[in-house]
């Protein structure tokens, strides 16, 4: 369908763990789209990071079609995955993952050039994106001197700087307490509601899916629960 | 390829471990001065030796009868024109200078001694050591002067002086031997021994007289400079005496040119072997670098960044550390040899300075071509030690660096 942005068919991946094979994911049937906020949940090892790895073109699957925003994600070399998640894509990582020599601004704005965009518009567009997110008065602050909760707005902010189709988020509250896991959520949803940016966060905290319009549960590599199809049935 | 962006991240991460990268770029400084300082005193070697040589009554290029060298008497001898002169623009000929050099006896009340007896005129002779040595007594004043120079060494040997006289006896162009004498007009003391027990000097009208003939059997040509367009010269001299042998200064002090290559090679040499060592500390140091940032490169990968623009800032943080090294290189080895001043002096080991064909002061000598070379060689080895790193790099996967 043409509101698809993910599309994972018979999805399979297999890690070998000690020369021990781990089936991280089995054959999962998988549809996001647009707009959606969606959850990925489970206990550790259930497959949900490996999900997201996969659909963010960080991780290859063994078996199985995935197609993000209509493009089929097996077909692409390194360099053109990489072209495709500077353009389609934004990443929240666990950890943040700001580079600590460039500045706030800087840490958002450096996604914009590897967009190639003029310095003006890379700018201006930075700025807005740091105040959408309440963190622009620390423009100029390099992430050491930024806290958790500060950083990971950042992150937040170069996340949607390119006005991704799809967000990705890992884990995003796993280092913040809960009131700024709870001030970073409703900001989350509001830009899945005013700007109808498309989520999907792998979790184990209970209120990011809380938050999440459609959870879905994984467990041993597999769909157990999708609360789409448990509202369709 | 966001260069601007990589320039910025390059520049920001030197900074990021000042103490190990200010390390890494006092080895280059030093590594880079300590190239600087030795090619100096390498070309000052190698072109003092040029200038000996070519001094040395040979010029750049040099006019002989056909077998002179192998039989040097005054039946190899040939005639030149009045009014010749070389066909060289006068901003690229220093000056040329026609001698009789022939070998003859010479005797003192107490000595005697075989040399090489040298007529010459001393107007022309700024082009070889004759025109700067220092002389006790006086130097030869005209072609037609009729006494003779001869050097202190060989004044010793001949238990002679200046003032006294002197019989030399030399073939005459009959074939007959002819003997007279001179009054010896001065005392010259050269750069080397050998020169001041060979030559023995007197005007080339004089000794034309004695041999009885107007001959010459040699003309040397010395260009400015370093003997820049000697081919050329060569060339002309060749088709213009067509019936006789014309050698350039390489031909005819063949050992001399050895060494001059000898010092092109040596420099090099030195060079890799600075730039050898440098090597492995600057990927030691690039490897560091990039296992300390694998989650940050990691990063980089998984927003978009492509493995081409990694490559590209590993290897711009190696060229950046290694170019301002370069230059503080540069610099500090070019205040080095200011402080060397007028050069080192090497009297001390006269004899040993002597016999490679040098002269006691050794001029460190710096070349823009010099300079060019080792900045532009500097950075290729820069560039092909962050080769490695750079592949280290790029072979990090992105999901397992953010594991990390």
């Amino acid at each position: 369908m043409a509101d698809d942005v993910v599309v994972c068919r018979g999805v399979t991946r297999t890690y070998q763990d000690d020369a021990v094979p781990v089936l991280a994911l089995q054959g999962v049937d998988f549809t996001v789209t647009k707009g959606e906020f969606v959850s990925l949940a489970g206990p550790s090892g259930s497959g949900k990071s490996t999900l997201l790895n996969v659909i963010g073109g960080l991780d290859r699957p063994d078996a199985g079609g995935i197609h993000v925003d209509g493009v089929h994600l097996n077909e692409l070399s390194e360099s053109e995955l990489s072209d495709l998640r500077l353009s389609k894509m934004g990443f929240v990582f666990q950890a943040y993952n700001l580079i600590p020599v460039l500045s706030a601004s800087e840490n958002v704005e450096f996604i914009l050039q590897l967009q190639g965009l003029p310095a003006a518009e890379r700018a201006e567009r930075a700025q807005a994106a740091l105040d959408a997110l309440g963190v622009g008065e620390l423009a100029h602050r390099r992430p050491g001197e930024l806290s958790g909760g500060q950083q990971q707005r950042v992150a937040v902010a170069r996340a949607i700087v390119t006005e991704p189709v799809l967000l990705l988020a890992d884990e995003p509250s796993a280092n913040l307490d809960s009131n700024t896991t709870e001030e970073l959520l409703a900001l989350l949803r509001s830009l899945n509601e005013t700007r109808g940016v498309t989520i999907l966060a792998a979790t184990h905290d209970p209120m990011v899916m809380s938050f999440a319009k459609r959870r879905v549960q994984l467990r041993d590599g597999m769909i157990a629960e999708d609360s789409a199809r448990v509202a369709v049935a | 390829m966001p260069l601007k962006l990589l320039t910025q991240l390059s520049c920001r991460n030197l900074f990021r471990h000042k103490r190990r990268n200010l390390m890494l770029l006092s080895a280059i400084v030093v590594a880079v001065a300590g190239v600087v300082v030795l090619n100096s005193l390498l070309r000052g070697f190698q072109y003092d030796m040029q200038e000996a040589a070519v001094s040395n009554l040979t010029g750049h290029a040099k006019v002989l009868a056909p077998g002179y060298l192998d039989d040097p008497s005054i039946e190899k001898s040939f005639q030149l024109a009045k009014d010749w002169r070389p066909d060289v623009a006068d901003d690229q000929l220093e000056g040329w200078a026609a001698r009789i050099r022939i070998p003859a006896v010479i005797m003192s009340e107490r000595e005697t001694r075989g040399v090489q007896f040298v007529g010459v005129d001393p107007q022309r002779e700024s082009i070889s050591f004759l025109g700067s040595v220092a002389h006790r007594g006086e130097a030869l004043q005209s072609a037609a002067d009729r006494r003779v120079v001869i050097g202190e060494s060989l004044a010793e040997q001949l238990d002679t002086d200046v003032g006294r006289r002197l019989v030399l006896i030399t073939q005459g162009a009959d074939g007959l031997n002819r003997e007279a004498g001179f009054r010896i007009a001065g005392v010259y003391d050269a750069d080397g021994e050998n020169l001041e027990k060979i030559f023995v000097f007197t005007g080339i009208e004089r000794l034309q007289a004695l041999v009885d003939a107007e001959v010459v059997t040699e003309v040397s040509v010395k260009l400015v400079g370093n003997g820049a367009g000697e081919s050329s010269i060569k060339d002309s001299l060749a088709a213009f005496f067509d019936d006789l042998d014309v050698l350039d200064w390489q031909e005819l002090e063949p050992q001399a040119a050895a060494m001059f290559l000898f010092a092109d090679a040596a420099m090099f040499i030195w060079f890799l072997i600075m730039m050898g060592a440098l090597i492995f500390g600057l990927v030691n140091t690039l490897i560091t670098a990039v296992m300390e940032r694998i989650k940050e490169l990691g990063m980089l990968r998984a927003v978009g960044m492509r493995p081409g623009a990694v490559v590209m800032q590993v290897v711009m943080e190696s060229t950046l550390i290694m170019a301002v090294g370069v230059v503080l290189g540069i610099l500090v080895g070019w205040l080095f040899i200011l402080w060397l001043g007028e050069g080192i002096d090497l009297s001390r080991w006269a004899e040993g300075v002597e016999m490679a064909g040098m002269r006691s002061l050794l001029v460190p000598r710096l070349f823009m071509n010099d300079l060019v070379l080792v900045a532009g060689l500097s950075l290729f080895f820069g560039f092909v030690a962050s080769l490695y790193p750079a592949w280290r790099a790029v072979k990090i996967k992105p999901l397992d660096a953010l594991r990390r």
